[in-house]
Parts: structure tokens; C-alpha cells; sequence
């Protein structure tokens, strides 16, 4: 495979129309974890899917309009979490170009960096926009238990985020990573980008 | 003059050792009606791709010769530069649904708008295409709530809404029923009575037989015969590239029923009745 | 086929206001809301919003939009209520449990916000047409390809969600459990989700294909079927709203220097 940069910026319409493919495939992730009552929300496979395809700038858009779009359909709330999802598409994208794919151990690795990355991220905007607390019931009684403790705010919100984002988002890269496994390859070339076109 | 000039073309996809194009050339005119066939793996799509573009500016892959439409070279050009020139419709109806339009007037829009064309002209080649396509009366209809012969029209028009002097039709009625299939071939007819060139591939050889001005046969990327269909399917060895000649070709094989004058096999109905009409 | 849309198609004053004075909306009256901390000026952006969709005549709708917020919002109660740092006097109690007026103030602060945001959004969203707002967003230089995203999406997941009843029945009907003990459940999900993500990778593939054919990767400055709606006061109403905006924001600093 001729390496091109991670970062081309003439993005190919393949590319483009894997977005909607990948925010579908989130929506359809959610709903399959309802049905099934995992206590996971599983809400991002489609955005770790497209950034492991097409690199870390379609993985983040992914993530950037996933949030929008359920922002202006279903709950206005997601809306300011968009940043955190750009972020978990631009983390999975640059990670698996520098090799993190190689095997199931690494891609633990990149779901644990993601789930860290997310938390760090979604700390800032929980604490400006709800006072430190998430809205998940299992995060906000830990968030309640550090905070009647006396460890300050943001570290109660972080906690807050850190219990929730982790183990979903370590379960999310294993998923995807063996969906990504078990494509066809010649899936694949299509939406890496600007391979050059050798002469014959 | 030619409209298509294949010359010596050679293609690899990405990641693969096999040339899926193996040096074919081959020419055709303006207004042509010409049938490609061969088995599944002869490369088919393939060549419909080349002459849109796609192979090798989408696909990628190793590419070699040279192909011109329309006094474009395909190899120095976008497929942006190309596609007004020649028209791509595959098998799926649903997946050429660009998803992004609520109604099927605007899908016919989608490309138009796209190339800036001015909107009085967009108006005037919208009607034109419904009314060729005669998909007038779902034009306010959601494109995916159409049949499957409803949304390969609707995807149809949509590309002969640019104005192509080249369509390119790769086996358009694969994934249709039967009701399906019959619409779509009477349009195609009606698209050849405007005079522009069509180079379908399709595995419905009966009905090619009857249609198209000449056939092209490949097999394994290679070109193996390209003629008027009467001599192609009156070849003895066609069974070799997974062809079966046309049922009407076969049962005058049988009955060794020839053209009096150049000693073919008959391949339409209406040729074979002349035939037995002259032997009674 | 339906599409993904909170649109409530209705004649009114907000309905007959440009999508991206909306917009404007929806962002100037969130970001005072954050930079003016009082309760009584919160409250009264919240009113105007709320009297706003009245307005739009779509006010019913916004109300189970409301709801899917409500854990968030009982949670911000109780929690700053209980666990607020600067919790100091007592409200009331209840058996046990302690109310602080501290943190209860904050809480109403915080909650006002988040209604507030989400009614301003139910503005945008229930009263404008994605397909005009997605146009008139290129039209002020929004990406074409961006734009094609937004609105496929829209259409995209409701097939999507048709495409998944299909698959449940199918699989459960191969005798695929979707009951039972955690780990049958974490198996059960890749049956359900494999196939579709092929499935529309593969799709995906060759929407490309049409779409690069109808000129969608050509750099022409593009054209548009639909003519844009002409919408009077837009201007005015727009640059009251920057001034809003730009007023909170000198309040803001001005108490910081303070």
C-alpha cells in the first residue's frame, strides 16, 4: 500500500459518502445495544469504523455531524458533545495510521487512549454546561459520592465522565476492530484517499 | 468519426496482480447502439468504468493506453471534466439514489446543479428527462418509495439530464423483475431514437440481439469479437467464453435455418419468420 | 419513506423567518445565557424563548423534546442540591435529606440554561425545512459536500432503522438469542450489526460511483433548483441579535474587571 498523508485534504466523494454510512451504523450500534440492554451505549462504532477506513479527518466530520444531526432530530443536548465525538474520530484515525491495529491488545490500547480523551474532553463542557454532571445515573452518583467527599469539581466530573466513557468506548474499538477485520479488502482501497495511479 | 476510441488499455485494480483490462482496442461511432457481454469475471463493469472515468481516476489502480470519448482523453481529465460527456447507470437501482433529495424532480436536479448549470435550463432538462424516462407522473414522489423499474428510470434520467452524448448502461435490469425489466427496455429503445450512443452490457442476450447495432465479446479482459450481432452469435465457439447465442439463434442452428445471402443464423424473431416464410 | 425530521409544517411568524436568522438565534440566546450568570436574566431569555415557540405555534412539540433531558435535569437538581461545594444554608429538609439554597440556586441556574437550549433548538427545528436551511447554509459557503452529508443522513437513518427491524427478525427467527445472561448478549450483537455495516459499506461504494458520475466532485460554483425564499426584516433582526451578543459579552468583562 503507497502511503499518502493522513492529513490529504481533497477528501474523495468514497470518503464523503461514508459519512452518512457511519453515522447510520452509530445510530444502528445504539439501538442494537437498547434492544440487547447492554449496559453500554456502543453509540460510536460507525465513527471508529470510518476513521479506521478513511483516516482521522472523515473519522472526526463523522463524529462532528453525528452529534448535529441527533442534536437537530432527537436531543438538542447531544449537540455540544460534537467535539467530543470529532475528537474520538480524530484519536482512533491518527492511532490506527501509526499502526495501533495491529491486533486485539492494540486496539484495547486505542479504546482505553479514546476513553480518556473523550472524559478529558467532555469534562470542560459538563462542567460550563451542567455544573460537572453527565445525566447518567451510574456517573453522576459517583460524581455525588467524589463531590460529598471533597475532591473539587473537576476532578468529580472528570470521575464523572471517566466511569462512563472508558468501558464503552474500550468495548467500541474491540467491536469495530473485528468488523474492520472481517472486510473484504478490496473494501478498503476505495476510501483510503489519493493512491497515486501507477502506468502501465 | 469515432466517438469512442479504446486504444491498447490495460488496467490493474489497487493491491492486485491481474490485469482486469488486458490491451483491448476497439472503436465506436456516434449513435451506435453496442452490446457487451462475457462471462461475469471478463471485465465488463470494468470497461463500462473506463470509458466514464472511474477506472482509473476513482479506482486507482495501474493503468495503461489510452481512451478518448468524445475527443476527450480520459487519462488527462476529471471525472467531474468527463461526466458530461458520458452517462453512467449500473445495476443497483437504490444505491445511484444520491439520498440527499426528498423528491424524484429534485434528484434529476442533483447532477445539474452540481455543474452550475443556470436553473431555467435546469427546469427544461428536468421535464425533457421525466418525460423520455415517462416518470412524469411520480416526479413529486420520495425516490425511495419508487419500484425497482421506477428508480433505475428515475436513476436514468437523472444522468441524461446532463445532456451525454455517450450512455453507458451496465446490466441496468439485473436486479429488476420482470415488470421492471420491460420498462426499462423501452426506454433504452426510446434513448435510441435520440440519437445517442449506448453501450450496454447485459446478460439478457435475446433482448440484446434484437436491440443493439454491433456486440462486443470479451473474456478475461481481453476483446474477442466485436460485430453485428447476426455474425457474432453465429460464432461455433461461444460456449467457450460462457456465451449461449439467443434462443432464436439456436433453434435455427438446429434447424439449420441461414440467412440465404451471407449464410448467418438468424437472432430476432422477426428475422427467423423471414427466413421460414422464404423456405415455405 | 420517511425522514428524519422534527419539522411541524405550520403557518407562522417563525416559520416565515429566514433559517439562518434562526441559526443566529439559536447561538446568540445559548451563549448569553452562559456569559450573564443571573438567575432573573436566564428566567427571562428562557420566557422569550418559550414565548417564541407560542409564537411558532409549536410550542406542544417542544415538550417531550423537553422530556428526553429530564434525567439530566433531575440530576443537576438533586446532585448541586445535595453535593453543591458552596452549600451553606439550609432550605429544608426532607426526612434526612438537606436542600441547600446554595446549590439549589445553582441548580435552577443550570436547569433554566439547558431548557433554554433546548427550546431555543426547538425554534430551529420545528419550524424550518432541513433542505432550505442546508441551501441557504451553502449559499453562505457551507461546503456543497457537507451540505449533501447533512440531508442524506436525514434520509439514511430511517432506512436504516426499517433495515434493522429485518435483520432482528431474521436472526431471531434463526433462533438467535437476544435474552440471557450478559455475555449471550454481547455475542448476540455482532449477527445483528455485522450485516449492516457490509451491507452499507458496500452501498456506500457505490453511491460514490453515482455520485462522482453527476458531477459532485466538479469545482463549478454550484446552482440551485429550489429558488430561496425571500424573507423581509432579516437584516434588522439579525444585527439586534449581534448586538445582543456583543453586549453580554462587554457585561461579562466588565464584571471580571470589577
Amino acid at each position: 500500500m503507497s502511503k499518502t498523508s493522513i492529513w490529504t485534504f481533497k477528501l474523495s466523494t468514497a470518503a464523503i459518502a461514508l459519512i452518512p454510512a457511519a453515522i447510520g451504523i452509530n445510530y444502528l450500534g445504539k439501538l442494537f445495544a437498547g434492544l440487547l440492554k447492554l449496559p453500554l451505549w456502543l453509540d460510536s462504532i460507525g465513527t471508529v469504523l470510518a476513521s479506521m477506513l478513511a483516516g482521522p479527518i472523515i473519522g472526526a466530520l463523522s463524529g462532528i455531524i453525528n452529534n448535529i444531526i441527533y442534536g437537530i432530530t432527537v436531543d438538542p443536548i447531544s449537540t455540544v458533545y460534537a467535539v467530543t465525538s470529532g475528537a474520538i474520530g480524530l484519536v482512533v484515525g491518527i492511532m490506527a495510521y501509526k499502526g495501533w491495529l495491529k491486533n486485539v491488545k492494540t486496539a484495547i490500547v486505542i479504546g482505553l487512549v479514546v476513553g480518556i480523551v473523550a472524559a478529558i474532553i467532555s469534562t470542560p463542557l459538563n462542567i460550563t454546561f451542567w455544573g460537572g454532571q453527565t445525566g447518567n445515573i451510574w456517573g453522576d452518583a459517583f460524581y455525588a459520592f467524589l463531590v460529598s467527599h471533597n475532591f473539587p469539581v473537576w476532578l468529580a466530573s472528570f470521575g464523572d465522565s471517566f466511569v462512563v466513557d472508558v468501558p464503552d468506548k474500550i468495548a467500541t474499538v474491540i467491536i469495530s476492530y473485528f468488523i474492520f477485520r472481517g472486510l473484504p479488502n478490496n473494501f478498503n482501497t476505495i476510501f483510503r484517499g489519493s493512491d497515486k495511479i501507477e502506468e502501465l | 468519426m469515432a466517438i469512442i476510441k479504446v486504444e491498447n488499455v490495460k488496467y490493474k485494480y489497487p493491491d492486485t496482480d491481474k490485469l482486469v483490462l488486458n490491451d483491448m482496442t476497439f472503436d465506436v461511432e456516434q449513435g451506435e447502439f453496442i452490446g457487451l457481454i462475457g462471462k461475469n469475471t471478463a471485465g465488463k463493469s470494468t470497461l463500462c468504468f473506463a470509458l466514464a472515468g472511474l477506472v482509473p481516476h476513482f479506482f486507482k489502480g495501474a493503468y495503461g493506453g489510452k481512451v478518448l470519448v468524445n475527443g476527450l482523453e480520459v487519462r488527462q481529465h476529471e471525472i467531474g471534466e468527463i461526466s458530461p460527456h458520458v452517462g453512467l447507470v449500473f445495476e443497483n437501482p437504490f444505491s445511484q439514489m444520491t439520498g440527499s433529495k426528498y423528491t424524484v424532480y429534485e434528484e434529476i436536479a442533483f447532477g445539474l446543479e452540481n455543474m452550475g448549470i443556470d436553473r431555467e435550463i435546469i427546469v427544461n432538462r428536468i421535464e425533457e428527462s421525466l418525460e423520455l424516462l415517462d416518470i412524469t407522473e411520480i416526479k413529486d414522489k420520495n425516490p425511495f418509495d419508487l419500484s425497482g423499474g421506477q428508480m433505475q428510470r428515475v436513476a436514468i434520467a437523472s444522468v441524461i439530464a446532463l445532456k451525454p452524448s455517450i450512455l453507458i448502461l451496465d446490466e441496468p435490469t439485473s436486479q429488476l423483475d420482470p415488470q421492471g425489466t420491460e420498462e426499462v427496455f423501452k426506454v433504452i429503445e426510446n434513448l435510441t431514437k435520440e440519437g445517442i450512443t449506448i453501450i450496454m452490457a447485459e446478460h439478457k442476450i435475446d433482448k440484446m440481439a434484437g436491440y443493439t447495432d454491433r456486440i462486443l465479446l470479451i473474456h478475461e479482459g481481453k476483446l474477442i469479437d466485436f460485430d453485428t450481432p447476426a455474425k457474432l452469435f453465429s460464432r461455433e465457439d461461444l460456449q467457450d467464453y460462457g456465451i449461449i447465442a439467443p434462443a432464436v439463434t439456436r433453434i435455427s442452428q438446429s434447424l439449420g435455418i441461414q440467412n440465404k445471402e451471407n449464410g448467418l443464423y438468424p437472432v430476432t424473431l422477426k428475422e427467423l419468420s423471414r427466413e421460414m416464410g422464404d423456405k415455405r | 419513506m420517511s425522514t428524519m425530521t422534527l419539522y411541524v409544517e405550520k403557518n407562522s411568524i417563525l416559520h416565515n423567518t429566514a433559517p439562518l436568522t434562526k441559526v443566529l438565534y439559536v447561538m446568540v440566546s445559548i451563549a448569553i445565557t452562559y456569559l450573564i450568570p443571573e438567575i432573573a436574566f436566564v428566567l427571562s431569555v428562557a420566557i422569550i424563548t418559550l414565548l417564541l415557540l407560542i409564537l411558532g405555534k409549536v410550542f406542544r412539540k417542544i415538550v417531550p423534546i423537553l422530556g428526553l433531558s429530564i434525567i439530566l435535569i433531575l440530576s443537576i437538581i438533586i446532585v448541586q442540591g445535595f453535593f453543591h461545594p458552596q452549600n451553606q444554608t439550609i432550605l429544608f429538609s426532607i426526612g434526612f435529606v438537606t436542600f441547600y439554597k446554595e446549590g439549589l440556586s445553582y441548580a435552577a441556574l443550570l436547569t433554566l440554561r439547558v431548557m433554554n437550549m433546548i427550546m431555543s433548538f426547538g425554534i430551529l427545528i420545528l419550524t424550518t425545512k432541513h433542505d432550505e436551511l442546508v441551501e441557504a447554509m451553502i449559499k453562505k459557503g457551507l461546503s456543497p459536500k457537507i451540505g449533501y452529508v447533512l440531508l442524506s443522513v436525514l434520509q439514511l437513518i430511517p432506512q436504516m432503522r426499517t433495515t434493522m427491524a429485518k435483520i432482528t427478525d431474521a436472526q431471531r427467527s434463526r433462533g438467535m438469542e437476544t435474552e440471557g445472561s450478559l455475555l449471550v448478549r454481547m455475542k448476540a450483537f455482532f449477527p445483528l450489526i455485522g450485516p449492516v455495516v457490509l451491507n452499507s459499506i458496500n452501498i456506500t461504494r457505490e453511491r460514490a460511483i453515482a455520485l462522482e458520475v453527476r458531477g459532485f466532485s466538479s469545482n463549478q460554483k454550484r446552482s440551485f433548483l429550489n429558488i430561496s425564499k425571500e424573507y423581509r426584516y432579516q437584516t434588522a433582526i439579525q444585527v439586534i441579535l449581534w448586538l445582543t451578543l456583543a453586549a453580554a459579552i462587554v457585561w461579562r468583562i466588565l464584571t471580571w474587571l470589577s
